[in-house]
């Protein structure tokens, strides 16, 4: 029977790329040098060895870049896989069982930028598995990856308010819970309105806040200790800095689509993913 | 469960609807106009729910080589992006993968022996064509592939349809997959499917599954796929 080593040192199986792959991913930094085909992938091991890291706000911007830009993923594709991620945090943490109100209503602030276009995602699966979402979505890019995802919520029945309530009352009367997704991590300097009052309104509210990425006005390094407090945070790629500064019951790790040779780059120390889950429990 | 108190979708007792190739690309068509879904978007779903799919029928435990190889054969259209992206999320789910990008290697042609394939993997996944494609069985170089891939002894698994099969009727000297994934809804080609039969495609909206009046069985928690 030919192992996979001969095959390559025939040269019939793989092209010159493949071989150069192959012998990437059997050598092993922890191990040292190169090892036989037989040992289990490394990856496990090492990411156990080091602690996750926290991403700068800078150090974040430039790993979405490079993912458009050398890996060439469109941002649909992974704005898909970031909202699923955070829908099934979501389901995980509030499942529709637990949920107290009448109906599984849930209302998702949708801010203007990335983070909102996250959380249209999230609304459209928090829909297919079951839950009720109501979506706010006072600024809106004339793109239409946006706007795309505007009519896929619509389509679903999903309805839009045309403004949010501004007594935190209502929306504990109304809804189960909160998705927080208006700033990301790309945030900085003022909230400008509608968004101060948004953020002013949901400070106040008693039922939890889910937040995507970034509870939304904190600065993404130091946090804020008067901003909102999110109940559960779903940290999309890898966890920023701002995440340490978060007293919530539930941290979530989203977003499996970290290439390792990026992972390996920014020395991202991701704990590896349960099964094929799309999301980790960190806390 | 995954049905809401407002879900508009009743407890399906009709019979699951199997598609025409029409249908089929009717379907595809109202998702990317009316809907807005953006081809990337549905790709990268699909395949993301093949690899969840293939790690569900061979999980990393059960394969029986010291490696936890897969070989990914991708085509020239859709059915073959969809191949690419399940390959991506299979690398992910720590399968070592035959394919581009990532790290991973392509093959720029498929060894003809088949004792090779038997050998250095585990189980393959025929992405190669799909009912979109013109059925053409002598077109190379998928000819000699499908011709390869049937007399292959390991697991393999199809992407949507298995691999030059008629998009309505089950091909008597075609290919023989263990796993059939169907994206969407299951095509009339794969009504009599003996193997184990998946379905992904779990973001269609109601209003498309009442249309075409799919019938569509119950997908489970959060899972983007469910067994036929």
């Amino acid at each position: 029977m030919l192992g996979l080593r001969a095959l390559v040192g025939i040269g019939v199986l793989v092209t010159s790329q493949g071989a150069r792959a192959l012998s990437k991913k059997t050598s092993c930094p922890l191990l040292g040098g190169s090892i036989t085909p037989h040992l289990e992938c490394p990856r496990r091991l090492l990411s156990m060895a080091q602690p996750i890291k926290y991403l700068g706000q800078e150090e974040a911007q430039r790993i979405d870049e490079e993912l458009f830009t050398e890996y060439q993923f469109s941002v649909d594709q992974l704005m898909e896989l970031a909202g699923l991620s955070c829908a099934t945090a979501i389901v995980r943490t509030y499942p529709l069982d637990s949920l107290v109100k009448r109906k599984p209503s849930v209302l998702v602030v949708c801010g203007p930028g990335n983070n909102g276009g996250d959380g249209l995602v999230c609304a459209r699966h928090l829909k297919l598995f079951g839950y009720e979402p109501s979506i706010i979505y006072p600024k809106r890019p004339n793109k239409p990856l946006f706007q795309n995802l505007v009519v896929q919520c619509e389509k679903m029945d999903i309805p839009f308010l045309s403004e949010m309530p501004s007594e935190a009352e209502v929306i504990d009367e109304a809804y189960n819970l909160v998705v927080d997704a208006i700033f990301g991590f790309s945030f900085q300097g003022a909230v400008r309105e509608p968004f101060s009052s948004i953020l002013a309104t949901l400070r106040k509210i008693t039922v939890p806040i889910a937040s995507v990425d970034i509870p939304s006005g904190w600065d993404v390094e130091k946090g804020s200790p008067d901003g909102l407090q999110p109940d559960l945070l779903i940290s999309l790629t890898a966890p920023k800095k701002a995440a340490t500064h978060f007293r919530g019951r539930y941290h979530f790790l989203g977003g499996r689509f970290v290439p390792a040779a990026l992972e390996k780059k920014y020395q991202l120390n991701l704990p590896p993913y349960p099964g094929t889950d799309c999301v980790l429990q960190l806390t | 469960m995954n049905q809401g108190s407002a879900d508009p979708e009743p407890e399906s007792k009709e019979p699951l609807r199997y598609l025409s190739k029409l249908e089929a690309a009717a379907i595809e068509t109202e998702l990317l106009t009316d809907y807005r879904f953006g081809r990337q978007q549905l790709v990268e779903t699909w395949g993301h729910a093949c690899a969840v799919a293939v790690a569900k029928a061979f999980p990393l435990s059960s394969l029986s080589k010291k490696q936890p190889t897969v070989l990914v054969v991708c085509g020239p259209e859709q059915n073959g992006a969809i191949g690419l992206v399940c390959a991506r999320h299979l690398h992910i789910f720590d399968f070592t993968v035959q394919c581009e990008k990532m790290d991973i290697p392509f093959l720029s042609y498929l060894p003809t022996e088949v004792q090779l394939i038997n050998d250095a993997y585990n189980l393959v996944i025929d992405a190669i064509l799909g009912p979109e494609t013109d059925l053409s069985p002598e077109k190379e170089p998928y000819g000699s592939i499908l011709l390869t891939l049937k007399q292959v002894k390991i697991p393999m698994a199809s992407v949507d349809i298995p691999s030059g099969w008629d998009v309505e009727e089950a091909s008597a000297d075609g290919i023989r997959p263990e796993v059939l994934i169907s994206l969407t809804a299951p095509k009339k080609c794969t009504v009599a499917f003996t193997g184990r039969h998946f379905l992904a495609g779990r973001f269609l909206p109601y209003d498309i599954q009442k249309k075409y009046e799919l019938n569509l069985p119950q997908y489970f928690g959060t899972d983007c796929l469910t067994q036929l």
